[in-house]
């Protein structure tokens, strides 16, 4: 064990060393293994291989990490089903009425795919591809419609399933249900603030949002809406399962993927093709995502030799940090980390460090869980790196520095939403609380 | 020579396909469990094997499609001839950490397959079989390194720096 001077500065050099391979476009988990492996180096006296090894194959066969790869596999069978066009028509009609009319429909279609998908980019995407074209043609005002797409579409990952939930839960060693089941609340509520500002924005703009060309009876609405129960069973089967603790995470993301299959092949076009090309985009993202967490296990493992994180979470308790300072200086931190990486990454590279802090500040882990999961959304719409904006300028050939001023209203009601659960944090644990046996 | 790599990336892609789906048919299995009158030993860690065997089996094909994600924020900005140079830095980085990672879980396998080293579960598996897979994976992401390195010569750019904006469905 080195002294405390020494060791100060080998944290230093190992930061550097990650700042330095990542800012070089070192693939993100091959950064964290080098740096991870410099790290070993200097805090310790064994050879670093073996335990990297041993500890990487734990990390990548553990059963809860099973979740992943299943809810990504349901959310690709989902993105390459025709559910945009169900979403779109069965929602439309009871948005069509409200003030901003269609922009309620990108957030109302994004929480309901955020429920069966664990993703934002493609919530963002699936939904994106019906209403931008519904949108133009009935001339909606553009920044609102990139917006309220760009900031709706990040429910993705607030709604249960989420991808990001799962790599924290895993990271951070608490329950994947009880985490999705606390961020059912907040999800509501961010997109209900999303919903209110789409809203005021068309009374203060009259006549920017055109007249409502979908009126029809009740009796219409409810037959247009028929077409979404298949999609409100697959949610009920997915989040009831888990909810009423009869499944696991992993079980109920089967359920799911078998539920999303069968869904699919009802809108037809199911063939050997189409299973074929839900696996190779599934494992490919799953892959991409289990090289980061390759990196990260082996980070965490140095971080622990290091000391580095005790000393830090010592250094909070004794210099009295409030939990509303560390999460400001958390919240400014995520915030610059999410203009240059993704939200996995984000979170992997940070955990290691940050968890104690926080355990230390007397922070509960799950709301914290769903800290992280607001400031990840935050991060998909800050440029120059955010998801949601590539995959909005793809869509509309517009460049990113429209789309992200599009998206910036977003970007600060997110920033009240921390707020709103820092204030109500029984938001979050209320309904993980009710849960029995998670 | 380009013929017997292409076969040695696909068998490999196919076996990690065959794993990815395989965690899915193994928790299916376990869940069938649930209501029917068999008892699903070792189901749920034998997922987790599949699940490491295919992301590592993956490693090769996400990065030769460039699904592996690198930050090119500041690269992007050099001049031509200075973000070459820092491709291939990165190129080598990432071949000499993808070697010394392939190296040790070879050895691992190899000394799980010496010691005869099982699973503690029901059905106790010999180690080496899920580790000897991921071994495979990783000696198949130092080779696609390699291609990587051979495509660059021929002045194609590094794979995973977006340049292809077809982004994947789950992130």
């Amino acid at each position: 064990m080195p002294t405390a001077e020494l060791s100060g500065l080998y944290a230093v050099l190992i930061v550097a060393a990650m700042l330095g391979l990542l800012a070089l476009g070192v693939w993100i988990g091959l950064a964290l293994l080098g740096s991870a492996l410099l790290g070993m180096l200097l805090f310790s006296t064994k050879l670093p291989g073996d335990a990297m090894a041993t500890t990487v194959f734990g990390s990548v066969t553990g059963w809860t990490l099973t979740a992943l790869p299943l809810f990504i596999w349901m959310g690709e069978v989902l993105f390459r089903s025709r559910i945009s066009e169900t979403m779109f028509r069965g929602l439309a009609p009871w948005m069509s009425p409200l003030p901003g009319r269609l922009l309620q429909v990108n957030v109302a279609a994004s929480m309901v795919f955020a429920a069966i998908s664990g993703s934002s980019a493609a919530t963002c995407a699936t939904v994106g591809k019906i209403t931008i074209p519904e949108l133009q043609k009935r001339g909606y005002p553009e920044n609102m419609m990139i917006g309220s797409l760009a900031g709706a579409g990040t429910l993705g990952l607030l709604i249960p399933p989420s991808i990001i939930m799962i790599v924290y839960a895993v990271a951070a060693d608490v329950s994947i249900n009880k985490l999705f089941a606390a961020g059912v609340l907040p999800g509501l509520v961010l997109g209900g603030l999303f919903m209110l500002y789409n809203g005021a924005w068309a009374l203060a703009n009259p006549g920017k949002i055109p007249a409502d060309d979908l009126r029809m009876t009740l009796a219409a609405r409810l037959r247009a809406s028929l077409s979404l129960v298949p999609v409100l069973l697959l949610i009920g089967a997915v989040l009831g399962s888990i909810y009423a603790g009869i499944a696991t995470a992993t079980e109920s993301a089967t359920i799911g993927l078998i539920g999303a299959f069968i869904l699919a092949a009802f809108q037809g076009g199911v063939n050997r093709e189409f299973f074929m090309r839900t696996v190779v985009g599934a494992m490919r993202t799953t892959t991409m995502i289990m090289l980061i967490i390759v990196g990260a296990s082996f980070l965490g493992l140095a971080m622990g030799f290091s000391g580095i994180p005790r000393q830090l979470a010592e250094w909070v308790g004794k210099y009295g940090l409030t939990q509303g300072q560390l999460l400001i200086a958390l919240t400014v931190l995520y915030v610059i980390l999410g203009c240059l990486l993704d939200g996995v990454s984000m979170v992997l590279l940070t955990m290691a460090v940050v968890l104690p802090m926080i355990k230390a500040a007397g922070i509960d882990p799950l709301w914290f869980g769903i800290f992280i999961v607001i400031v990840v959304e935050m991060g998909q719409i800050t440029p120059p790196v955010g998801f949601n904006l590539f995959v909005l300028q793809n869509l509309l050939k517009r460049d990113i520095g429209f789309v992200s001023r599009a998206a910036l209203p977003y970007f600060f009601i997110m920033l009240f939403m921390l707020l709103v659960i820092w204030w109500w944090p029984g938001l979050v644990s209320w309904l993980p609380s009710r849960m029995t046996n998670a | 020579m380009a013929v017997v790599l292409d076969w040695y990336f696909r068998v490999t892609v196919a076996l990690a396909g065959v794993c990815f789906v395989a965690v899915a048919g193994l928790v299916t299995y376990q869940l069938g469990g649930q209501a029917l009158p068999y008892v699903p030993r070792s189901a749920d860690e034998f997922a987790g094997y599949c699940m490491g065997a295919s992301a590592f089996l993956g490693l090769a094909d996400a990065l030769r499609s460039g699904e592996h994600i690198r930050v090119t924020l500041i690269t992007s900005r050099l001049g031509p001839g200075a973000r070459r140079a820092s491709e291939w830095l990165a190129l080598a980085i990432g071949l000499a950490l993808s070697a010394w990672m392939a190296w040790y879980m070879v050895r691992m396998a190899w000394v799980s397959w010496s010691l005869d080293d099982r699973s503690s579960g029901l059905i106790a598996l010999p180690m080496w079989i899920p580790q000897a897979a991921m071994a495979w994976g990783a000696v198949a992401f130092v080779v696609a390194m390699l291609e990587q390195a051979a495509r660059m010569r021929s002045g194609a750019p590094l794979s995973g720096g977006g340049e292809t904006v077809e982004f994947s469905a789950d992130r």
